[in-house]
């Protein structure tokens, strides 16, 4: 399936086994579904964000944040209801950087690693200018860079004390994924 | 020392002549460059001195910047670039004149980015390695915020990494596709010194 470069009319993506997962924009109307993941303490542990305290607050963050990111989308299952979503950041004219976030009652099924592939499988049609998409994990975040050596991603090193973390140096697993990279 | 040395004479001749030498004096001969170098801040009276290394094709190859082909750019640079740098030094001998510079340049509150250059008839001498090895000493003491002292390295550029390696910084990984460089999208070896590591 290919992506719509219309940026303003995402279509939606489908992955190829059927009853998985898809990608789609977030909405306002998603707000309970994020509510389940954006509350909870280990989903947020290696996010740089803390759990969400109110519904009020969730609307605020999905509203100030996630409907004005350049690429988010909501990751979900047969009933088009959000268990998660991933999301492209710009680094600088040739490097993006991918993340995502899933409900833990999800872990564990590969949710995570379709998403990431679907994402990695269409990424550079839709930006062709990208030379480079990478991630950037914590050293304990075992089950993330899983998700990335699973869809093909390099692992390029430990990049120690790199990044602040709710007010710790922490160590980051650097990985890459380049467009000549084959998806496995 | 006599007793040492009538000691040492029961060994091979190699070991005793190495006894002769004390620690101290081994660490100076192995670490230290052919020529003694000193850093200190760069002025406008430096521009000539600049010109020889920033005109050099050799010496930019690397560099994301073309060669400078007038005093006038290089006084600009001096003046745009080098005074305001927050910590920006020259690489001098003995006679104070400077054959290159070295800076480190804040990437966010606790990182910090070292670069050097040198003009290239000093190059092979180990003074780039001195230079860094006297910034790897101070920085920490003189920004106590920064958790870490990182460098980039061209794949290609086999001479930088090696000066990095001497000087006990931890090759890191290959960063695939990292940068522009004049154009070409590079493949970048990250190093990085923290605080804490002990320097060779």
């Amino acid at each position: 399936m290919e992506l719509d470069s219309n940026e303003t009319q995402p279509t939606v993506v489908v992955s190829s086994t059927p009853g998985r997962i898809s990608l789609r924009p977030m909405t306002l109307s998603d707000v309970d579904d994020y509510m389940v993941w954006a509350t909870d303490a280990k989903v947020a542990r290696f996010c740089s964000w803390e759990p969400c305290t109110s519904r009020e607050e969730g609307i605020k963050y999905i509203t100030d944040s996630v409907l004005t990111h350049p690429w988010l989308r909501a990751i979900c299952l047969e009933d088009d209801r959000p268990i998660g979503y991933i999301l492209i950041m710009p680094v600088d004219n040739i490097r993006k950087e991918i993340g995502y976030v899933l409900a833990r009652k999800y872990w564990g099924k590969g949710f995570a690693t379709e998403a990431v592939r679907l994402v990695t499988a269409e990424i550079f049609k839709e930006m062709p200018e990208i030379e480079r998409l990478e991630a950037l994990v914590d050293v304990e975040n075992v089950g993330s860079q899983r998700v990335l050596e699973k869809v093909g991603f390099t692992r390029e090193g430990v990049m120690r004390k790199f990044i602040i973390m709710k007010g710790s140096v922490r160590d980051m697993v650097m990985f890459s994924f380049l467009p000549s990279d084959p998806l496995k | 020392m006599p007793s040492k040395e009538t000691n040492v004479q029961e060994n091979s001749k190699e070991s005793s002549s190495e006894m002769e030498i004390d620690a101290c004096t081994l660490k100076a001969m192995s670490s230290s460059p052919s020529e003694k170098i000193h850093l200190r801040p760069m002025t406008l009276f430096d521009i000539d001195d600049f010109m020889v290394w920033a005109t050099d094709i050799n010496v930019t190859r690397f560099c994301t910047w073309e060669p400078y082909t007038s005093r006038e750019a290089g006084i600009a640079f001096i003046n745009n670039f080098v005074l305001p740098h927050p910590w920006l030094r020259a690489i001098c001998l003995d006679d104070d004149r400077a054959i290159g510079s070295i800076s480190v340049t804040p990437v966010d509150n606790i990182r910090g980015e070292i670069g050097y250059v040198i003009g290239s008839k000093y190059w092979g001498k180990g003074i780039a390695t001195e230079a860094v090895r006297l910034v790897g000493e101070e920085i920490f003491k003189e920004k106590p915020e920064m958790e870490r002292l990182e460098a980039l390295v061209d794949v290609d550029n086999v001479g930088s990494q090696k000066v990095l390696e001497k000087v006990g910084f931890v090759r890191e990984g290959v960063m695939r596709k990292f940068m522009c460089l004049k154009g070409n999208v590079r493949d970048m070896v990250m190093f990085s010194l923290l605080p804490s590591d002990s320097l060779l």
